[in-house]
Formats: C-alpha cells, structure tokens, sequence
C-alpha cells in the first residue's frame, strides 16, 4: 500500500464532507473526492494531503460558480435553506432534524468566506501551517481566525435557535 | 511569543488558548501555558470556555455529514479510471497528431492545385453559370481566361475568351458575381479527400476461425469516417481496461470512433460465433449507443443496455458526469443478446 492509497483510505470521509459543506450535494461530493484522489495519482504531489484539500477546495469553488452560472440556488446562500441531500431521518424526528440541520447550515453561511475556509479545513483535519498555506493567512493568524469563526459559528447558532423558538412558540 | 508568563497580570489571550487545544504550538509554547494555567484561575476558566466552545464546533460541524457512513470506492477503481485517463490522452495525443498531419497534406494539395490553375491557363475552365460544377458535366461552354484582376469584368473575359475544348479536368473554378466587379475565386471542392485517421491501414486484426470482416455501422454519419479499425492490441491500449466482449467467443474486429471533449471514445467489438453470427458489443456514451442501436436494420437485434463507469467531463458550466452504456446487437433474438450481454466482460 503506497502512501497514496494510504491517505485515500485515511481521509476520502474528510474529504467529501470537506466538499459537502461547500457544495451540498452528496453525490457530486463524492464524485468530485474522487476526482481529487485521481488527480492526485497524476501529480504525486509532494504534500499530498494540503495538496488534495486545496484541489478539493478548488474543485468545489468551480462547482459554485458553475452552479450559480445555472441558476441554481445553493442553500448555503438562502436565509431559509432547504437541504439537496441530507442525511436519512427517521420518521419521528425528521422535522426536528430538519431543523437543526437548518440551523447549522445558516450558521455556516453567517460566516464570512475565509472564516468558514479556516474553520472547515480545521475541522477536515489539516494542521495550523496546511490551513495557512492553502489560505494565504500567516500562522499565527489562523489561530485568531479560527477563535473567531468558532464563536461567531456558535453565536449564529444559537440566534437561529431561539428564532426557531420563538416562531415555534 | 508574549511574556504573560513574566507578567502575572497578563493572561493568555484567546487566539493562543485555541491554538494550545488544537495542539498547534510548540512544545515549549505549551509548557510557557501550562505552567501559566496552573497558577491562574482566570486562565483555567478561559481555557475551559474555549474547550468547550471547541467542541461545540465539533459537535455541529458533524452533523454537516452526506451520509453517515462514508464508504471510499476501491482504490484500484481509481487507479484504472486514472490509466483510462492516460491512455486516452495518449490517443488524442496522436489522434491530434494524425489530424494536423492530415490538415498538413490536405493544405499541401489544395496549394499545388491553386498553383498549377495560376500558373497554368489552358487548365482553368470558366463555366458560364456563377456556381461551381462537377467534375462529371463540364459547362456547357467552358472558356479559357488567363487569371486576371479583381476589378475583371464579364465582357474583359468574353472577348478573351478562346471557344476551344478542353479535356476533363478534376478542378472546376467557377467565378462569384464577375459582372458586379466582386473577387475572381476559385472553388475547389475536394469530394475525394478524406482525413488520414479516417484511412489509417489496418495492420492486423484478431482473427480467429476465419471470421468476415467487420462490418462499419450502417447509415449516413458524418462522424463515420473517424471510425478507426484497430487491432485488438492496440485497442487494449487505446481502451485501458474498458473494451467491451463476450469472453470465449472469437474478436473479429475493433473500432473505436473518438468522444466528444473529456469523453473517452465509442468502442465496438466484433466477434463471430460458431454459427457465423456476427455480434457487435458497443459500449460509449449513452446518446451515441442510442444511436447505434436505432440505425441497424430490422433484422439487427439489440440487448437492453446496461450502465458502465461513466465519464467525467469537463464542460463549460463545470465538471459533470457523462452516462455510458453498454449494448450487445446482433442477428439474434433480444433474449439471446441480453444473455451475451449479461456475459460482457468490460476489460
């Protein structure tokens, strides 16, 4: 098993979340992970797994524009999103997760652009350095960046929470 | 690094607390904290606010899942879509080589015939109507003109005009609208010219039990003179691991015809059983195979078609995915050809 194969295995899941948050259809998500690993057999780059995240983001980058080049809405940029393809709920609890899946979403989007970048890219895994060099921030900057996408995450969460309930009751 | 760590009464600031917790700082930058922490209370609560910040993020990011489960595809499928890849660059490499060669011989040939009309008098042939002529029904009354200027008008060549006959000839230059004064062109039409790649020589087809030849796909495509007849080595070459057969039924014959942009090419495998039947496997673009199926005559069967790895195409508004399938058509009834094409091997 070559290094490669390795990082396929290890972080093809990092990768088509890393894509979903961005894209929002699940297929397309995986289609364009696999892209990316396809790509990355080509270059052999020689810090695959920064490579293969800044290939991903990329991809998903032309995915928006030629999505919003179709007219098609991606729900991230919505104030109501409604999900392209989410998770299977179950009968009882669909609305409730419905919801909740909303709230995040909405939160995501109230983040500006290089900090939902930042804070997706930490959470695909990528250490400080990665996310600095796919981003262009300093490294000491991207942990500033980070306490800051995390609380205003948080903080829009919970705004979209209470509306939530306040509408409910 | 700051110097809280001298001055009791400056804390750890925030930014470095997430960057401590996402083990992002050195070892000493760690241990600058820790012993900071250990001694602040108001640090330990920031630091307990920020963990727990922390893993709300976590927490709310997970659910932001395509699914639950993410199961990679093998990577040996990835590695052979990627070989397909290459080898199908390859091809286009040297289809687009045998093109510009072609266009090259084409540009060549279509000089010298200007050059010999110029140069030559006596082989240009004016036909009275203003449009150009076959080869095979010269003008009624063909006259001889020496090539003269633009500004040339229809009675300027009248009166030079010498009323004697002229052999056949394969060049026919007709004049665009000379009494208005417009350019003087030559048409040269080219019905026999036909692209290299579309008579590249057949080196050596697998040939197995004395098996007929090939037959090209029926009706008028203008796409059909890019049908190339190959060998079935160079077609394993050509296809990488997707060419479409029956296993333990002779190959008689390969073509491939080249897809659109980011598409890899329509392949068809001829194979010829024991009792003489030719069957065609065809595997391509779902529209092209559609197609395929719908020219052959009545007598011709095909299998319902079943999907293989589809293409990935980069278009205009982005990448997206191409469909392809696979049809098995021959003179046989439709379950016969679905049984075959349950048997198709794609390698």
């Amino acid at each position: 098993m070559d290094d490669l194969e390795r990082l396929y295995k290890t972080h093809y899941a990092a990768v088509v979340r890393f894509l979903y948050r961005k894209i929002w259809d699940a297929d397309r998500a995986e289609d364009l992970a696999q892209e990316v690993f396809i790509r990355a057999m080509a270059h052999r780059p020689e810090k695959p797994r920064a490579w293969i995240f800044a290939v991903a983001a990329n991809l998903a980058r032309d995915e928006a524009r030629a999505a919003i080049r179709r007219k098609k809405h991606l729900t991230l940029l919505k104030d109501d999103p409604i999900p392209l393809s989410t998770p299977e709920p179950s009968a009882e609890d669909s609305v409730e997760r419905e919801e909740r899946w909303a709230r995040v979403t909405g939160a995501l989007a109230a983040l500006t652009e290089r900090d939902r970048d930042v804070l997706l890219l930490w959470d695909a895994g990528l250490s400080y350095p990665e996310i600095a060099a796919q981003t262009g921030l300093a490294v000491g900057a991207v942990g500033t960046t980070l306490a800051r996408a995390r609380k205003r995450l948080i903080e829009a969460h919970d705004r979209l929470d209470y509306q939530a309930r306040t509408a409910h009751s | 690094m700051t110097d809280w760590t001298i001055k009791q009464e400056r804390h750890i600031p925030e930014d470095e607390l997430h960057a401590y917790l996402d083990q992002a700082l050195s070892r000493s930058q760690c241990a600058e904290i820790e012993t900071h922490l250990s001694a602040c209370k108001l640090c330990q609560g920031r630091r307990s606010a920020v963990a727990a910040l922390r893993d709300r993020t976590t927490a709310l990011l997970s659910g932001l899942t395509p699914r639950p489960v993410i199961v990679p595809p093998s990577f040996q499928d990835l590695r052979e879509r990627q070989s397909r890849r290459l080898a199908l660059a390859v091809w286009r490499a040297r289809l687009q080589r045998s093109g510009l060669w072609a266009a090259g011989v084409v540009a060549a040939v279509s000089a010298g015939w200007v050059a010999r009309t110029v140069l030559d008098p006596h082989r240009t042939t004016v036909s009275a109507p203003l449009v150009a002529q076959s080869t095979a029904t010269p003008a009624p009354a063909p006259v001889t003109v020496t090539p003269v200027a633009d500004s040339v008008s229809t009675a300027a060549i009248e009166q030079t005009a010498t009323p004697a006959p002229l052999p056949q000839r394969s060049l026919v230059v007709a004049t665009h609208n000379v009494s208005s004064g417009r350019s003087f062109r030559a048409l040269i039409p080219a019905p026999t010219l036909q692209l290299a790649s579309a008579v590249t020589p057949i080196t050596r087809t697998v040939s197995e039990g004395g098996a007929a030849p090939l037959a090209r796909p029926a009706g008028n495509d203008p796409f059909d003179r890019v049908w190339r007849v190959v060998p079935w080595e160079d077609a394993l070459q050509i296809a990488g691991s997707e060419l479409p057969f029956i296993e333990g039924i002779p190959v008689v014959g390969v073509m491939f015809q080249p897809g659109a942009l980011g598409e890899r090419p329509t392949v068809i495998v001829a194979q010829q059983d024991q009792n003489g039947e030719v069957i065609q496997s065809i595997e391509g673009p779902v529209a092209r195979v559609n197609e395929l199926r719908m020219r052959q005559s009545s007598d011709v069967h095909a299998s319902d078609v079943a999907r293989t790895a589809p293409d990935y195409v980069d278009g205009p508004g982005g990448m997206h995915r191409a469909l392809r399938v696979l049809t098995v058509i021959g003179r046989l009834p439709v379950d016969s050809l679905n049984a075959l094409a349950r048997m198709a091997t794609i390698r």
